[in-house]
């Protein structure tokens, strides 16, 4: 497909990068010499400078002949206008990047008038995924499938936990029963996919598909089972603590929110009245033992500065809280927080252009299997794939154990009806089932992509049924 | 510094050189002539690509690999194309085929022979050939040609496109390059029915056709395209000349059908004028040589066409003409042809930009205060590039100058001397005197062959490749 890409900041460049290696032809637009040039030097990409509301600017980028037109600059209306001059040019689909709230209430006339296909803001797309994670608060990340009816989750494994030291084949029939697979293990950055012989270690991720029950389930004869989050500190009151803040508004959460901004602090309050605001330096850890911060159940980090985050989570750790959310922007961060034991950070970037290839991976199926939607968990060293099976899709009625699949793939869970089936070798594919699909390598666009071609031979699914 | 991935992918080039070589021995298969110098080299340099081509290496590719790789790349190329003249045994040394092999390579067309008519078909196809691969440049041969390596290609094309700024016609290299040796292909084949239906022999045509494309210059007989003294041969091989050393980005433009940019293009109108410009005074000035208005103007256009693009055909012996004229051609061996086409010397663009910011300069002292910036094409040239382009200019002139130096232990006269070194290092082929388009090379001494070799490589990558592959931080291990 042909794509550009207006603005090449942190989402811009990244995008780039992912779609890139997915063998797309990509040219970026922006009016930063020096940051094209990093862009130029670093991806197979054509870049051209200048203003991307410039009709020739955009003519020159190719957008009259282009599949797809992202605008991701800093400036909400440049990337408005520039969506819409793309369309009259004669592009196929625009994506926005919008994150000024003061859009958001008409959005829907905006979208409309100036013929956005899609928006994306991504600050309320991170506070969607803070809260989610708020309210459950058993795993590090969960991605939901079908409508919220199969979650997968991450977890990081501890001394003393049941599973360490011992092949997942010998797992007892309690767990067996559940509906839920393990799908993926993370050990060292390294990302796996375990069958029946994989052996736990402690601080290996493991990840975890299947109903929302079953997931509960699992949590409590782990003796993990969180219990329900009452009480939440969040540091930084920018853009994410506003839309997170409206999300937690309607539970029965207690928030405590501590912003540097006396004036920023009113704003909030005047909003959120149920919010208790506490203006005063979120990194002064005075301040924050003085709010009682080992009394809370949760701890959110979101100040504009990585380090800070970082540096407060880590404070917040030490103290003993369960649950800790920290806002990293910085891919290169968010590694060396993991390996200290921060398991639930999180980057607007990366939440952004997940969304944004999501989508760009549903448009290229406009025919074969369609891709529902597509999460990127361990990091970005697997994928998660939601597809629907049509008729097209091949070894249809098929016993799995009779397929020949791709090494690195899992199929994880088939949704058929009301019926959400954990496959079994004997289990096979009909038409319209919905089936999630465990990926490490990114690329597969289709569901046929999965198979091996003509050497037919039996898979070996793996993990507890 | 990863050596081993640059080893791996020089391996890939070698192999590719390797199959380039079966149509030199095609040709010497059809003329009857001996296939061995073809059958040893091919083995050698295959053996050799196979080699370091399976050579285990990682990922690590940046800009300094990149820049490594090309210097050694096209010195390795070099080495090894001189391997079929050797084993032909036409040369005295090998000093001798690899001077012709770089000149060769890098489309200088400087010649070591006095009687080229004498070599086999075969070997002179090689010779000619060598022009057509390194024209348009073996690197972005390779990456149209072969998968991607999983390494960021563009630095690798990059430092072998000539020209102040890099830019791709599409957004993917591979395809860039595929667009780029399409047209190539396309404009070499339409040269060739030309000559063809113009009463040139068909391997004749093949010869200069390839000699044109590279803006090379070699030619398959002792006098130049003067000997088919032909005033329609003579014409299509200037058009064509112009054709070749326009920035190919030119032709995209036009297949795209976005005319507009075409006209607006700074860097071809200057082009265009300095040829004509230089063709009025040269006839001007050899009118009483030649007392014919139309012969004056085929000898004045074809040899400005000639010496502007580097490619050094000539249709008569300009060294009889007046001083003036020597200088004029002089100066445009200097100037060369546009960013991105198959021409040498320091380009257009450059000279453009190099101009505007001296006038910018002299604005700046009569007006301190003053803040102006530099365009071309309508659009800012940035401060960077404005910085980059003076750099190469002064270091055009100090390689040119320490060539010179060298060259000038042979003891030949000022003219020769330094003449060899600027022909060498602009890729253009003939200097003047001895070095005329009716000499030759073959009076110098071994070391300032290699010099001269090395100068052409040093002209062909634009400096900078070389100066990095001999720096010694390039080699330190932090």
């Amino acid at each position: 497909m042909k794509i550009v890409i207006v603005g090449n900041g942190k989402v811009g460049f990244f995008l780039a990068g992912q779609m890139v290696r997915e063998a797309h032809d990509v040219t970026v637009v922006d009016v930063r010499e020096d940051a094209l040039r990093r862009a130029a030097d670093m991806l197979d990409i054509m870049v051209i400078r200048g203003n991307g509301v410039s009709t020739d600017i955009l003519r020159e980028a190719g957008a009259d002949g282009a599949d797809l037109l992202v605008a991701t600059t800093n400036s909400d209306e440049v990337n408005m206008v520039c969506c819409l001059i793309a369309k009259n040019l004669g592009t196929g689909y625009t994506i926005a990047r919008i994150r000024n709230p003061e859009y958001t209430a008409s959005l829907a006339e905006l979208r409309q008038n100036l013929k956005i296909d899609m928006v994306i803001n991504p600050e309320s797309a991170t506070a969607v995924e803070i809260s989610r994670l708020l309210r459950f608060p058993s795993a590090a990340n969960i991605e939901t499938f079908c409508r919220g009816r199969v979650e997968l989750m991450g977890f990081r494994l501890q001394e003393g936990d049941f599973l360490v030291g011992k092949p997942l084949r010998t797992l007892s029939t309690q767990v067996k029963k559940l509906s839920l697979l393990f799908c993926a293990a993370e050990r060292d950055g390294h990302v796996s996919i375990p069958n029946g012989s994989f052996v736990p270690q402690v601080d290996d991720k493991l990840y975890l598909i299947g109903r929302p029950n079953s997931l509960d389930q699992f949590f409590r004869v782990l003796g993990r089972y969180a219990p329900k989050i009452k009480q939440v500190l969040v540091v930084g009151g920018g853009k994410v603590s506003n839309y997170l803040l409206h999300l937690l508004d309607k539970t029965d959460m207690r928030i405590k929110l501590v912003e540097l901004s006396e004036e920023r602090c009113r704003q909030l309050h005047q909003v959120y009245p149920r919010v208790m605001t506490i203006c005063g330096d979120g990194t002064d850890q005075e301040l924050l033992e003085s709010e009682n911060l080992s009394a809370s159940d949760a701890f959110v980090a979101l100040t504009d500065q990585d380090e800070d985050n970082l540096i407060i989570s880590l404070y917040a750790m030490q103290k003993g809280l369960s649950k800790i959310i920290t806002k990293c922007n910085r891919q290169n961060y968010a590694g060396i927080a993991r390996s200290v034991g921060l398991d639930s950070v999180i980057s607007p970037k990366f939440i952004t252009a997940s969304h944004i290839l999501h989508r760009v991976r549903g448009m290229q199926n406009s025919q074969g299997s369609v891709m529902n939607s597509l999460h990127r968990i361990a990091d970005g060293g697997a994928e998660a794939m939601e597809f629907t099976v049509s008729p097209s899709t091949r070894h249809l009625g098929v016993a799995l154990k009779d397929l020949r699949l791709k090494s690195g793939i899992l199929i994880a869970v088939i949704v058929r009806g009301q019926e959400i089936i954990i496959p079994e070798g004997s289990s096979a594919l009909c038409p319209d089932d919905i089936v999630i699909i465990i990926s490490r390598d990114s690329g597969i666009l289709d569901l046929n992509d999965i198979y091996v071609e003509e050497t037919p031979a039996p898979v070996s699914g793996g993990g507890v049924q | 510094m990863n050596l081993k991935l640059v080893l791996k992918v020089l391996g890939r080039i070698l192999l590719i050189e390797s199959a380039s070589l079966a149509l030199p021995l095609l040709v010497a298969l059809i003329y009857g002539e001996n296939p061995l110098p073809f059958l040893w080299s091919i083995a050698i340099t295959a053996l050799l690509g196979l080699g370091l081509s399976v050579l285990p290496a990682q990922k690590r590719f940046f800009v300094r690999e990149g820049f490594v790789a090309v210097g050694l790349i096209w010195m390795v190329t070099c080495l090894l194309g001189a391997l079929p003249f050797w084993f032909s045994g036409y040369f005295s040394s090998f000093v001798d085929c690899l001077f012709e092999s770089a000149s060769g390579f890098t489309t200088t067309g400087a010649s070591i022979l006095s009687n080229i008519e004498a070599l086999p078909n075969g070997i002179l196809f090689w010779r000619s050939f060598t022009h057509w691969m390194g024209g348009m440049g073996v690197l972005v041969l390779a990456t149209a040609v072969l998968p991607s390596m999983g390494i960021r290609s563009h630095y690798l094309t990059q430092a072998e496109t000539p020209g102040p700024v890099f830019s791709k016609l599409v957004p993917k290299q591979a395809k860039t390059s595929k667009i780029l040796y399409g047209i190539y292909c396309a404009l070499t084949l339409l040269e060739v029915a030309c000559l063809k239906l113009a009463g040139m022999p068909l391997y004749d045509s093949f010869i200069h056709a390839f000699g044109t494309a590279g803006t090379g210059g070699f030619s398959n007989r002792n006098i130049s395209v003067g000997a088919y003294n032909s005033m329609a041969v003579d014409m299509i091989i200037a058009v064509f000349i112009i054709l070749f050393s326009l920035n190919f980005a030119v032709y995209f433009l036009l297949l795209t059908r976005k005319f507009r940019e075409v006209l607006h293009s700074d860097e071809l109108r200057f082009f265009l004028l300095a040829v004509a410009g230089a063709t009025v005074l040269i006839s001007v000035n050899i009118y009483p040589l030649y007392s014919d208005l139309v012969q004056t103007f085929r000898y004045a256009f074809f040899q400005v066409c000639s010496i502007i693009s580097t490619t050094g055909f000539s249709t008569t012996d300009w060294s009889f003409w007046p001083q003036f004229s020597h200088l004029v051609l002089i100066m445009l061996m200097f100037c060369g042809a546009c960013a991105g086409s198959t021409g040498g010397g320091m380009k257009c663009s450059r000279v453009l930009i190099l101009m505007r910011s001296i006038r910018r300069e002299i604005h700046h002292i009569i007006h301190p205060r003053s803040v102006e910036v530099v365009t071309l094409d309508g659009k800012v040239v940035e401060e960077s590039t404005v910085h980059s382009v003076l750099t190469f200019v002064g270091c055009y002139l100090l390689v040119i100058l320490s060539a010179a130096l060298i060259i000038s232990l042979d003891n030949f006269s000022f003219s020769v001397s330094f003449s060899s070194a600027l022909t060498c290092v602009s890729n253009v082929g003939p200097g003047l005197e001895a070095v005329g388009p009716a000499g030759n090379f073959a009076a110098f001494s071994p070391l300032s062959k290699l010099v001269m070799s090395l100068c052409m490589i040093i002209g062909r990558l634009e400096i900078f490749p070389i100066l990095v592959l001999f720096s010694r931080s390039t080699w330190r291990r932090a």
